[in-house]
């Protein structure tokens, strides 16, 4: 048993529920305590880093100090987005002491260093293993053709990420392989879907997410899994409007992984949230037996 | 007349070391010239012509090899490897590894390194796709295939492009270095796909193109104007497989836009390296290697790494093989004054 | 006639303020640009950028504050680091941006793609009004700005059927502390 400090961010508590309730089923298999960080605030998403440098630092500061008041290492982040504001503050802070609340200065345990900060994908690939994430299986997704889909921010730059490779990923492939699925092999696991500009420019978002459908398509996927919220969104969310003028039929369903790791460790379909997303994935996981 | 007690062994029989090893013996010197390889040449036995004057290298393969035969205090080794080395006051006293298994002992009084270079492994390139996808290859691993279209086999490609610079001038995953010969040898078999192709699209993606040697530059231009090789300014920032062939990404810079292109064949114009059997023989004779491996002459001297262990060829950084002649005769000349004393 | 005077730039006339700024104030020297355009090979971008990746390293170089500022580039980057992660010589091009773009609002230059400053803004308020982002406040606010106010509508509705949209608008508790960090930014301006 383990505990981790665990950040949900914004989209975990709401438009991207699912993500975060299956995570909690997986690290309830894997016996890992998710203790979300206190009071923690928003790592500033796309508009901090692009409008203001000082406050996203500070927004960040600020949920590093509450997660190293916990004393639990490391802190798990399943948005990349997050991840890597969270990463980054984290390299370019040298004291921290600076925004630790005055009281705190006379607790009695004052927190001493800042977590390691990781994504979820990471945490479960570099500290709990392929070996350790096979052992719940009950239902190997047998059958299943699945393009992993790492999206920007889980493996880039990869000075900040220090994780997997960056052009191409493969952890993502691994833990599928070890649940039972085929993964295939594609030329945009790692490119843009566009996702930042899903309101404001809503055209680009369009472009590239049908570029990373189309290629996925091609080459044999029946699904996408994604490990972050903002592609969820944009491929799942905006596939309609792109498949309108498009020729792609049947509709590609986009999950998040972890909800693929809960179902093989064979909790019910309703607790994986499955049925949130857009693109209904329980056909396909019906013809393969798995629902 | 032959110079008792003085024996040179040259380990590496391609053009630098058979240079070094002929002009030693030549000197009345004895010369012993490890091969590790069942036949003499090294790297450029697989190159399919050579520039800039579009020779055969087999034929200067064999010239040397006749020459060395020729000279008595030769004696040429191959499949034969160094396994260790003691060394004594006057020289090292050296266990051989034979073809057939069997060891013997050999005592000398000076080394020169002559191990060459080899391509650096660009599957770290994952943008690329070296070792993903099947027709994506590192220049040498070209030569292979040209020699095979020359022969009449393989798919006639309808479009190849070479990517300079992968593994070189690269801070960030590479190496700083310029790897020196790759613009040269790249010309080179972008005219020869042409030559055999003529209506094959031929691109060659650089950053510059470095052509500094005698009868260089016209044959770039030769390239360029008279086979029609097209040049692209811009480090192509991506492969993508598309329907079997491969699309490859990149910006021309000159004009300043991003274009694309589908061919057959990726070329990759990778670093070239040192051997890996480079340091640690080094070793073997008390010599260091230089941050990327290679090894370094002493100030002021031509091919001097140590007091008794000289160098010639790749192994001291890329160089193209009528100047890795030129250095093994450096070398030989440092033997020989060595021995001279 | 004037328009026939030969004006070429001078390079004596560039200013190097601009890439000394980005040199000290981001740590990105670009110096070490080969200028070999792998960055823009890659950009998903970069086919409807007015200035590719290479040409903004290029006019940083030449000093270009003025178009740095105004490009269009500079609002639709997505920030998705391709260029950073391949370039041989480790530049950050999406920091020179996000710098210029800061600079550029806090100058008052106008954005290019005012809707991409706006939805920008908009969640920056939501985050000095609560410490978290309300999605739901942030697309109706943009949805009222914009006149497109029934934008998505129906993507919306299937949102909240679905659960998707947390109507308790969570907040953190310490909203004061997460209020003081804006104070000292341009987010003290905002709508």
């Amino acid at each position: 048993m383990m505990n981790v400090a665990y950040f949900p961010g914004c989209s975990l508590h709401t438009v991207s529920s699912e993500y975060d309730k299956s995570t909690h089923l997986v690290c309830e298999s894997l016996e890992v305590g998710l203790k979300e960080v206190e009071d923690w605030n928003c790592c500033g998403a796309t508009a901090g880093h692009s409008m203001d440098h000082e406050l996203t630092m500070g927004l960040n500061a600020r949920n590093l100090a509450q997660a190293s008041l916990m004393n639990i290492d490391p802190l798990v982040i399943p948005c990349p987005g997050c991840f890597n504001r969270l990463k980054n503050t984290n390299i370019r802070l040298k004291t921290f002491s600076s925004v630790v609340r005055e009281e705190e200065r006379s607790m009695k345990n004052p927190p001493q260093e800042l977590p390691r900060v990781m994504n979820l994908l990471q945490f479960l690939i570099e500290v709990i293993g392929l070996e350790r994430i096979a052992e719940p299986v009950k239902i190997p997704l047998k059958g299943l053709k699945l393009a992993a889909y790492y999206g920007c921010l889980t493996t880039r730059p990869r000075k900040v990420a220090e994780f997997d490779d960056p052009e191409q990923p493969v952890s993502m492939d691994r833990i599928l392989n070890v649940l039972g699925a085929e993964t295939v092999l594609w030329s945009h696991k790692a490119e843009c879907c566009g996702g930042p500009f899903i309101t404001s420019e809503l055209s680009i978002a369009l472009d590239l997410s049908r570029q990373v459908l189309e290629t996925a398509r091609h080459s044999g996927a029946e699904a996408i899994v994604v490990a972050c919220p903002m592609c969820q969104l944009s491929l799942d969310s905006r596939q309609v409007v792109v498949g309108h003028d498009q020729v792609l039929q049947p509709r590609l369903p986009i999950i998040y992984f972890t909800q693929l790791i809960a179902l093989a460790y064979g909790f019910p379909i309703r607790r994986t949230g499955l049925k949130s997303l857009f693109i209904n994935p329980l056909t396909l996981l019906a013809k393969k037996g798995l629902a | 007349m032959k110079q008792a007690g003085k024996k040179a062994m040259i380990i590496g029989g391609g053009p630098a070391g058979m240079e070094a090893a002929l002009r030693i013996g030549q000197a009345g010197f004895e010369s012993v010239l490890i091969e590790k390889e069942a036949a003499l040449g090294g790297t450029i036995l697989k190159l399919c012509s050579s520039f800039p004057r579009w020779e055969s290298p087999l034929e200067l393969v064999e010239e040397k090899i006749k020459q060395l035969k020729h000279c008595s205090y030769v004696k040429v080794m191959t499949e034969t490897t160094v396994i260790e080395s003691r060394t004594r006051h006057d020289g090292y006293s050296i266990l051989l590894k034979l073809n057939n298994g069997d060891t013997t002992e050999l005592d000398i009084n000076a080394v020169v390194l002559a191990t060459g270079f080899e391509m650096m492994d660009v599957s770290i390139y994952g943008e690329y796709g070296y070792g993903i996808y099947p027709d994506v290859m590192n220049s040498l691993e070209f030569e292979t295939l040209l020699k095979a279209w020359g022969d009449g086999m393989g798919k006639t490609p309808q479009g190849v492009a070479f990517f300079k610079c992968v593994g070189s001038r690269d801070r960030s995953k590479g190496y700083p270095y310029c790897s020196k010969i790759c613009c040269m040898y790249t010309a080179k078999q972008a005219g020869l796909v042409k030559d055999m192709f003529p209506n094959a699209k031929v691109y060659v993606f650089y950053m510059d193109y470095r052509a500094s040697g005698k009868g260089y530059e016209e044959f770039v231009r030769e390239v360029i104007e008279k086979k029609h090789v097209r040049y692209v300014r811009g480090r192509p920032a991506k492969v993508l497989p598309d329907g079997g062939r491969l699309l490859v990404r990149a910006e021309d810079t000159l004009i300043g836009i991003p274009i694309e292109v589908t061919v057959d064949v990726v070329v990759l114009a990778s670093a070239a390296v040192p051997r890996q059997e480079t340091a640690p023989l080094a070793a073997m004779f008390g010599t260091k290697t230089g941050e990327y491996g290679f090894l370094e002459q002493k100030r002021f001297s031509l091919a001097r790494a140590s007091n008794r262990v000289f160098f010639a060829g790749g192994c001291g950084f890329p160089v193209e093989a009528p100047f890795a002649q030129q250095q093994g005769a450096s070398a030989a000349v440092e033997v020989i004054e060595l021995f001279s004393q | 006639m004037e328009d026939n005077i030969y004006t070429p730039l001078n390079l004596n006339d560039i200013d190097d303020s601009i890439q000394e700024e980005i040199r000290t104030k981001c740590g990105i020297d670009v110096d070490l640009c080969l200028e070999c355009g792998k960055c823009s090979g890659g950009c998903p971008n970069g086919h409807i950028f007015d200035y590719t990746p290479r040409k903004i390293v290029r006019l940083v170089k030449l000093g270009d504050k003025e178009t740095l500022m105004t490009m269009d580039a500079l609002w639709i980057c997505l920030s998705c680091q391709l260029c950073l992660d391949r370039c041989p010589s480790g530049i950050d091009i999406p920091a020179i941006l996000d710098y210029m773009r800061e600079k550029a609002c806090r100058g008052g230059v106008e954005a290019s793609r005012p809707r991409v400053k706006l939805f920008h803004e908009l969640l920056l308020s939501s985050i000095r009004e609560r410490g978290r982002v309300s999605e739901l406040d942030v697309v109706l606010k943009y949805n009222w700005k914009t006149g497109e106010y029934m934008k998505n509508a129906r993507l919306g509705v299937k949102m909240l059927l679905k659960g998707k949209l947390n109507l308790s608008r969570s907040r953190v508790k310490e909203t004061e502390e997460v209020r003081r960090l804006f104070e000292a930014t341009i987010a003290k301006d905002l709508p």
